[in-house]
């Protein structure tokens, strides 16, 4: 390197950085005009931190906090999953070793069936995976009611009274959770369409 | 932009936050959404993008609360989660193309302008890019480094962008220095 020539504007922004090589260094103390282009560098700078900030022009936190409020449910509901499915397994089980008076193998595989129902229509949420766009007002209040409604039978599945259930029982009540995911699934797949996704 | 949110205080809030108090949430929510529709309205063609960029950032807040330790500045975390969810559309629509299609617009739009400018009329006729780079360097204080990560650039790249964006602010700016 020599001082035959300018620095350049990506040289002096290295220095202004306090990243330059040291021949920009030396040059832009020795250099008036090189010098003055690196102050003139260092003014835009303050200039533009100096630039006004900007207000959203709506409030947004609603929004925000209903839909994070919705994920915050439907991560609740696929942890529930499991443990409501084993709960029900181990009330299989129980019934087979105790026996019933209605049909126990009928019974048995009706609630076999409802519960793969239900985890397929868990499956199917996940593969669409909601959390990854935003909702609009209609379509979050729709998800919403329909989570709640999972959240409570949810809640039915879980007591330990339910294990006191008949399997009949026990296989409505997953029917109706597999119906409740299958429409929560129908409201995320209608605005995956919409959208054109 | 400094840290609003003392770090012992963002900590406390957090650590709220993630116990699901949505006041505590809110806290956070009210101290940075200046700062984070700011960087986005720089960093975003439009008003929408950036609304939606602001959105979309605190989602992701309140989804990672766990991903901040606790340990480096709390607006600092928020920030970076801003920018790329900002930036998001250059990776979505790879806009590396049409930028260098924006250059060249940006340059026969040139002939036209008035011959000087004020700075935030300038700033907002850099090409997206340009502008991105020169607003997280100069304003918001990050490395080449950290830019070209979340651009998906490299960081001579990042400089060069920097150094193209300040002599077109000089000439647009009716500031022709002596260096050339």
């Amino acid at each position: 390197m020599n001082d035959t020539r300018h620095g350049t504007t990506e040289e002096l922004l290295a220095v202004r950085d306090g990243e330059g090589s040291a021949w920009a260094k030396a040059h832009a103390d020795s250099c008036s005009a090189c010098g003055a282009e690196l102050y003139r560098l260092d003014q835009m700078r303050a200039r533009l931190r100096a630039l006004p900030s900007y207000t959203p022009p709506r409030d947004r936190w609603g929004v925000i906090a209903f839909q994070a409020r919705a994920e915050r449910r439907v991560r609740r509901v696929s942890a529930f999953t499991g443990l409501a499915a084993a709960a029900a397994l181990a009330g299989l089980l129980l019934v087979a070793v105790r026996g019933t008076g209605a049909d126990p193998l009928a019974e048995r595989a009706s609630l076999r069936t409802a519960m793969a129902r239900s985890q397929a229509m868990e499956q199917a949420l996940r593969d669409l995976n909601p959390e990854s766009r935003a909702l609009n007002g209609e379509a979050a209040a729709a998800v919403a009611d329909l989570q709640e409604r999972i959240e409570a039978l949810d809640a039915r599945l879980g007591a330990p009274a339910v294990l006191g259930n008949d399997l009949g029982t026990q296989a409505e009540m997953w029917n109706e959770r597999a119906g409740l995911l299958s429409a929560l699934v129908d409201v995320h797949t209608t605005r995956v369409a919409r959208a054109g996704l | 932009m400094a840290d609003t949110i003392p770090l012992a205080e963002a900590r406390s809030l957090i650590a709220r936050a993630k116990a699901g108090d949505h006041g505590a949430l809110e806290q956070v929510y009210r101290a940075y959404e200046g700062a984070v529709y700011t960087l986005a309205r720089r960093l975003s063609k439009t008003p929408e993008d950036a609304e939606d960029a602001l959105q979309e950032t605190f989602l992701e807040v309140c989804r990672s609360l766990s991903a901040w330790r606790g340990e480096g500045s709390l607006w600092g975390w928020i920030r970076s989660i801003a920018a790329s969810k900002a930036l998001m559309r250059y990776r979505r629509e790879k806009v590396r193309a049409t930028d260098l299609l924006d250059d060249d617009v940006a340059e026969r739009r040139g002939e036209d302008v008035p011959l000087r400018m004020d700075l935030e009329a300038a700033l907002q006729r850099l090409p997206e890019r340009s502008r991105s780079v020169v607003w997280l360097h100069d304003v918001e204080g990050m490395t080449h480094e950290e830019i070209a990560e979340l651009m998906g650039m490299t960081t001579s790249f990042s400089k060069s962008q920097l150094a193209r964006a300040h002599q077109k602010l000089r000439a647009w700016l009716g500031e022709e220095g002596a260096v050339s």
